[in-house]
Formats: structure tokens, sequence, C-alpha cells
């Protein structure tokens, strides 16, 4: 009897000796561990593991002198008496230490024959020169010009850097956790290419999804259904988005429901049964408008999902969340900032091919096809006289061009 | 930008290992390299809407360097070519550098031991970057996009950076080969006193779960391991001589019998082997020109009971089995140093003028 208890104990005690066991030598592992907010992959370089973005936020706070994330530059010279004091050098050392580290050391050439930075040095041992030379000289025999989208795209957050807001009330908090954002459209595409066409925004922690629902431009929003041949002036007034204004975001077992509008509904419930009659993990739901990114648990670089329209699905991303950084910009009202646009060709107008098409027809007896696209001008002076009567027998529907928003 | 990532990170490793080559810590030396190589001049040439996306690329590639696995002297390049990197960009508004809420540990541990060994100009640079603001504090080291790869890439490391595997030493220690052989003992007796009722001779054989010898068998794996690990070493010609700042040892070979005999003699150099973070601070004690201080802290290692003691706590046993579980091991003999080790470790020199 003595012998089976003895047997007993030792069985209940084991499962701890054993972890015990092994994390022992690698006490410095565990205790990294034990704290899910310090985010660390899931799979390398593809997404992390689950983690809360507001602690996430407090790891970093709790670890910083408040002066590293501070908005204020701080004064040379108080920190070279610091860095002085702190390590006990004397005046003649820290002017030595100066030197050495100084922006002179760094020159790669004599100060009165500095080369000119736009263009590739010719000789240069460095791999990466060798490629760019060749790379520009073979762009030169192409003779491709620059694209004015390139040139756009470079200005797109350049107007935003550093910005103060002109209240203090709209300035973002030092400290605040910044996100970058990657919305993904569907793809339709007639070859498959490894392009995914997105936009990336950037937000603060303080904003709301529903904020970030907002900043999402999707043509399916502005799609008008119907024909509108006998009225073309009304046709604009029927936009999807003030018709079906409701969405979700789902991240991590919950649905973020839009309900701001009466017209709203929870258009996440026919999922939610659907997979509780499946005995699916159970999810949840909440408001959009009610949940800050501060309180997400999200995993970062994981793909999520938007919807709306009932059926238009987006990819969402979040590829990377940090502190505020002094250069941000730093006026609340200016965000979401939008820092990259995919740009896809626009289908042009059958006639001018110069404006962007806004209207097909069917059974046009004007059109050289069928159906065919027109930009509104173009429309309207085919189809319809002086008086706005329209001519002829044909049916019309607005149109609205993916690359619309470019 | 992917285009010119290999480019970017074998120029950043050329002019690391001519660093290296001079087994030097000092930004002196390394501005020298810097300039030789006209470094600056990677930046000349890129087209306005590529300079962001290139300094981003060159910060993310350079900061690597600067974290472990790589040896001391390697990161302290790397915090070079950082800042280096940094000042020089071209880019508008300037690009930070990353800096993942994970590795803020190593940060500061890097930090704390470039303090201890004076390692003015380094210490200068790291604080430098952060009263500039040259930092990004972020939750990854780079954006991610869910970029499942099709065919994996090996990045590979650069070997001959990368500080040393010792964990295998570290982990199969005496102390720990001691605990593992008594709990061994002890649950072969416990097997024995359960079935002693039972009028068997011998434990029934469905019990034999573990390998009888498996602790000699451990400990011999891990002398292969240490074994091999000496010999590719100098098979590279001792140009791994790196390792943490100003420690490991064992790496100087001036022949292959005489290390053969001296491994025999010392089992596997577990003297050699402090733990990393202790590593440092030996050195400095021995060299320390400051004799004053001493950064000899209390040691974290030592103060969790050993697992003897935790086991003594635990396990409810009659009898003397006890008694046999808490003499000294064959294992333990086997284990102990012949003779202190006569290695110098390596270390950087000071900075001095
Ligand atoms: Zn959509
Ligand atoms: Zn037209």
């Amino acid at each position: 009897m003595k012998k089976k208890k003895c047997r007993q104990k030792l069985i209940t005690h084991e499962p701890p000796r054993i972890t015990y066991f092994v994390g022992g030598n690698m006490a410095a592992n565990t205790s990294k561990d034990v704290n899910t907010n310090i985010p660390d992959y899931e799979y390398t370089d593809v997404n992390t593991k689950l983690f809360h973005i507001g602690s996430f936020r407090s790891e970093w706070l709790k670890r910083l002198k408040p002066s590293s994330y501070s908005f204020q530059a701080e004064d040379e010279e108080a920190f070279e008496a610091n860095f002085a004091k702190e390590l006990g050098v004397d005046p003649e050392i820290m002017t030595k230490v100066k030197s050495v580290c100084s922006l002179e050391s760094l020159r790669c050439h004599p100060e009165d024959q500095q080369p000119d930075p736009e263009v590739v040095p010719p000789d240069s041992t460095l791999k990466t020169l060798v490629q760019r030379k060749k790379r520009q000289d073979h762009r030169a025999s192409l003779k491709i010009s620059k694209n004015r989208h390139d040139l756009y795209a470079d200005e797109l957050d350049r107007m935003t850097v550093g910005r103060k807001a002109e209240s203090v009330a709209d300035m973002v908090p030092e400290g605040e956790v910044i996100l970058t954002i990657n919305v993904y459209y569907p793809a339709v595409f007639d070859k498959f290419n490894y392009i995914r066409p997105h936009v990336t925004l950037v937000m603060t922690g303080s904003h709301s999804l529903a904020e970030l629902r907002d900043a999402i431009c999707c043509v399916s929003d502005l799609q008008v259904c119907g024909e509108f041949s006998n009225t073309p002036d009304i046709a604009p007034d029927f936009i999807s988005k003030d018709h079906f204004k409701s969405a979700f975001f789902y991240f991590e077992g919950v649905f973020y429901n839009d309900m701001r509008f009466p017209e709203c509904q929870d258009i996440s419930m026919t999922i939610i049964e659907w997979a509780k009659a499946r005995n699916f993990p159970p999810y949840s739901q909440a408001k959009m408008e009610d949940t800050r990114f501060i309180d997400l648990k999200i995993k970062v670089g994981f793909p999520y999902l938007y919807c709306h329209q009932g059926d238009c699905e987006h990819l969402v991303i979040f590829t990377d969340i940090r502190l505020v950084h002094k250069n941000d910009c730093m006026d609340k009202k200016l965000y979401p900032l939008l820092i990259h646009k995919h740009r896809v060709t626009t289908q042009k107008c059958a006639v001018c091919h110069v404006y962007i098409g806004r209207w097909i027809t069917k059974n046009d007896q004007f059109a050289p096809s069928n159906p065919c696209l027109f930009c509104d001008k173009c429309f309207r002076m085919l189809h319809y006289d002086a008086k706005g009567n329209k001519l002829g027998d044909f049916l019309a529907y607005p149109y609205v061009d993916r690359g619309a928003f470019n | 930008m992917e285009f010119c990532r290999k480019q970017v990170k074998s120029d950043c490793e050329e002019l690391l290992s001519r660093f290296q080559r001079t087994e030097s810590v000092r930004f002196e030396i390394f501005s020298k390299i810097w300039r030789e190589m006209k470094f600056s001049h990677i930046f000349y040439g890129t087209m306005t809407h590529e300079k962001r996306h290139f300094s981003r690329l060159v910060l993310d590639t350079a900061c690597v360097f600067f974290l472990p696995p790589f040896n001391f002297q390697i990161r302290v390049g790397g915090l070079y070519l950082l800042y280096s990197l940094y000042r020089s960009q071209t880019a508008s508004p300037l690009q930070q550098i990353r800096l993942a809420l994970k590795d803020w540990e190593d940060v500061q541990k890097f930090e704390k031991d470039a303090v201890d060994a004076q390692h003015l100009d380094a210490v200068y640079i790291l604080r430098q970057l952060m009263c500039i603001k040259a930092f990004h504090f972020t939750a990854m080291p780079s954006l991610l996009t869910f970029n499942k790869k099709r065919k994996v890439e090996r990045s590979a490391l650069c070997e001959k950076f990368v500080e040393r595997t010792s964990r295998p030493q570290e982990l199969i220690n005496i102390e720990l080969l001691e605990e593992l052989s008594n709990v061994h003992k002890l649950y072969e007796n416990l097997k024995n006193s359960v079935f002693a009722t039972a009028e068997q001779a011998h434990p029934d054989p469905s019990l034999n779960l573990i390998q009888k010898d498996f602790v000699p068998e451990i400990r011999g794996t891990v002398v292969d391991f240490y074994k091999w690990q000496q010999m590719t070493d100098c098979a590279g010609d001792g140009e791994a001589e790196d390792a943490g700042e100003g420690m490991s040892s064992q790496q100087e070979c001036s022949g292959r019998a005489e290390r053969l005999a001296s491994i025999k003699s010392k089992a596997y150099g577990q003297a050699a082997e402090a733990p990393k973070s202790r590593r440092h601070r030996q050195v400095e004690i021995d060299f320390s020109n400051n004799a004053g201080q001493s950064h000899m802290s209390g040691s974290v290692r030592m103060s969790r009971p050993s697992l003897k003691a935790r086991t003594s706590d635990s396990v409810d046993i009659s009898g003397d089995t006890w008694k046999d579980a808490t003499t000294p091991t064959l294992i333990s003999r086997l284990t102990t140093l012949n003779s202190a080790s006569d290695e110098k470790p390596k270390q950087y020199k000071r900075f001095k003028w």
C-alpha cells in the first residue's frame, strides 16, 4: 500500500519536474516566452504570433527612456556631458571620441571633389553598384522614361512628413502606436501574376476600425445597379455605398460589424450561425465603431478579411506596428494616411480614347461594338439631343472603372 | 528593390570580414575600411523614387549583423555599419533603423558589455543613434506581408561571423550530468523497489523505457560534437578565432596531436566554456586595468537549487534507496577537469589613445 502511494506521488510530481528539467538551463528563453506581448515569429519572415497591440505598446514604453521616443530633439551638449559623466571620460578623451566618430571619417573622397550623388560611380568594387550600373545602362538603351505614377507615388507621403497639427488637441501624442495596413483588392486577372494590387494605409492606435473602413475605397461601393438610359441624370444617386452599408472586418475569431447606421445589418450573423451548425469553433461579434486598434489582439503579417457589399472580399494585413516617430505626420486629422496605391490601367472611352469610361451601352445602334464603353461627355453627345431627350434604342448602365481612383 | 538584396548583403559581409581580420572593435579602423571601399557610394545613382526603398533595404540588411547570433566583434561592426549607413543615406526623409521589441534585450546586453569593456566609441555611437532618434521601435525587424516563399532561398548566415555554438556543452555540463545520473539511479531504484514485493528478481522489462546507460551515452555524444567542432575550426585555418567580447579560448590550435591530447586530458573543456553571459566578465577580471571595479555580480544561474535538492524535496521515498542516490557518482569524476585551462581568452583592446 505504501509503495503504491509512493508511486502515485511520484507520478503526480512528474510533469512539473520534467518541464523544469528541460527548461532549467534555458531560463533566458523561457522567461522570454512567458511574455506573449513581445511579438515573435509564428512563421519566420511570414507572420507573428498573436499579441495585444496596447500591451505591446506598454512593453516598449516600459523599456525606453521617455527621451528616446519624444518628439523633442535631444540637446547635443547635454548628451555629451551626460556621456562623459556616465562613462567617466575626461574632456580631452571626449573630444577625441567625438572626432573619431564624426561624419568626416566616413567621407570617401576629398572634400573639394564631391562626386555627383545622382550618378552611379563607374569603377566601384561594390557589387551593388556594379549591378546598378548594368541596370542603368540597360534602361538607358531601352529609353524608358520615368512613369508619372512613380513620381507621384514618391510624393504621396512626403507631404505629411513631420506635419504638425494646428491645435494641440489634434496632435498625435508621443508614444502612440502607428500601424501600417495593406488592403488588397479582389484579384480579377486574366492571367496569373504575382502582383497583388493593394492600398497601404497608416493609422494610429486610437483610430477605430470604422475609420479604417471609411478609408478603404472600393469600386463596388460606387457601383450603380440598374438601367438608366431614360434618366441618366439620376444614376449617380444610386450609389451602392449608400444603399448597402453593412460591412465587417474579421480578425481572430471576431466579426467587427459596422453598426453606425440604422440600415446596417449584422451581416456576419449568417456566417456565425452556419459555423455553429457545423461545430466550428465559436465566433463572436463586436462593433467596428467601438473597437480601437490599441484594443485588438492580432498577428502582424497575417491575412484577415474585410467584407462589404455582401460579397466583395478584401484581404487585410497589418504589415507593421511601431511607436510613433518625430518624422511621422503628427496631425491626427490627416489620418488615415494613404501611402501606397496600386495603379491599374483604366478602360478608356471608345469614342475619344481620352477619358475613363462611365457608361456601358448594350444593343446600341450608335456604338461600334456591343457592349460599348463611353465617357460621360461622349455618351451624352451621342445618345441625347440638346434638350436631353433619348435618341434611338439602347440600354445604358453606369460603369465604375477599377482605376477610377488613380 | 528585391533585385539587389543579395548584392547589398554581400557588400556588407565584405566590409565586415575585412573588419574582422583586423581583430579590432575600433571605429577608427572600421571607418578606414569604409573609406577604402568607398562605401558611402552605395547610395549613389539610385533613382529618386527608389531612394527610400533602397535605404530601407540597406538598413534592414545591416541591422542583422548588430544582433545575435553574431559574435561581439561583428556586432560592433554591425553597429558601426548601421551608423555609417544611416548618416550617409540620400533618402528624404531619412529612413529609420528598425529595432524590434524582442531584440531590445540583446541591444541592452550589448551596450552593457561595451560599457563594461570601456569601448567608448561603440557606446558613443549607439547612444548617438538613440539621441538623434535614428530608431523606429517596432514589433518586428521588417514589414511582414505573409510572403510565403515558393522556393525557400537559404540566406546563409556568414558562418565565420557567428558565435561558436556552445549550447550543448553549456547544457550538458558536469552539474547536469551528475543530476541526470542521480535521477536515473533514483528511477532505477524506484522500479526495483516497486517490484521487490512482487517476488521478481528484476523489474518487468516492459518498464525499461529508458536506455540503461543513457548518461554516459549523452556525455559521449557531446564529447564527439566538441571534437568535431575543434576539428572544423582548425580546418578553417584558425579563421574562426573570434567569439564574444574578450572570450572563448579553445580555438587556438597549434597542432592536431596536441589538441587531441588536450581533449583527452580534459573531457571537453568545460572550464573554457563558461556561460556566455559570464565569459565576458571572467575576462574582465583577468585583464581589467581598473582593478577597483569588479563587475562580478552575483551569478543568477546558481541561485536555483540543484535538481538533486529539488528531487529530494519532492520525492517521497522510504528506506535506504535515497542514501545511494546522494553519494558522489562516477560521472562526476569523469567530467571533472584534471587541470585548469591554460589557454588565454581573447580580448579586444580597449579604447586608448
Ligand atoms: Zn470591395
Ligand atoms: Zn469620350
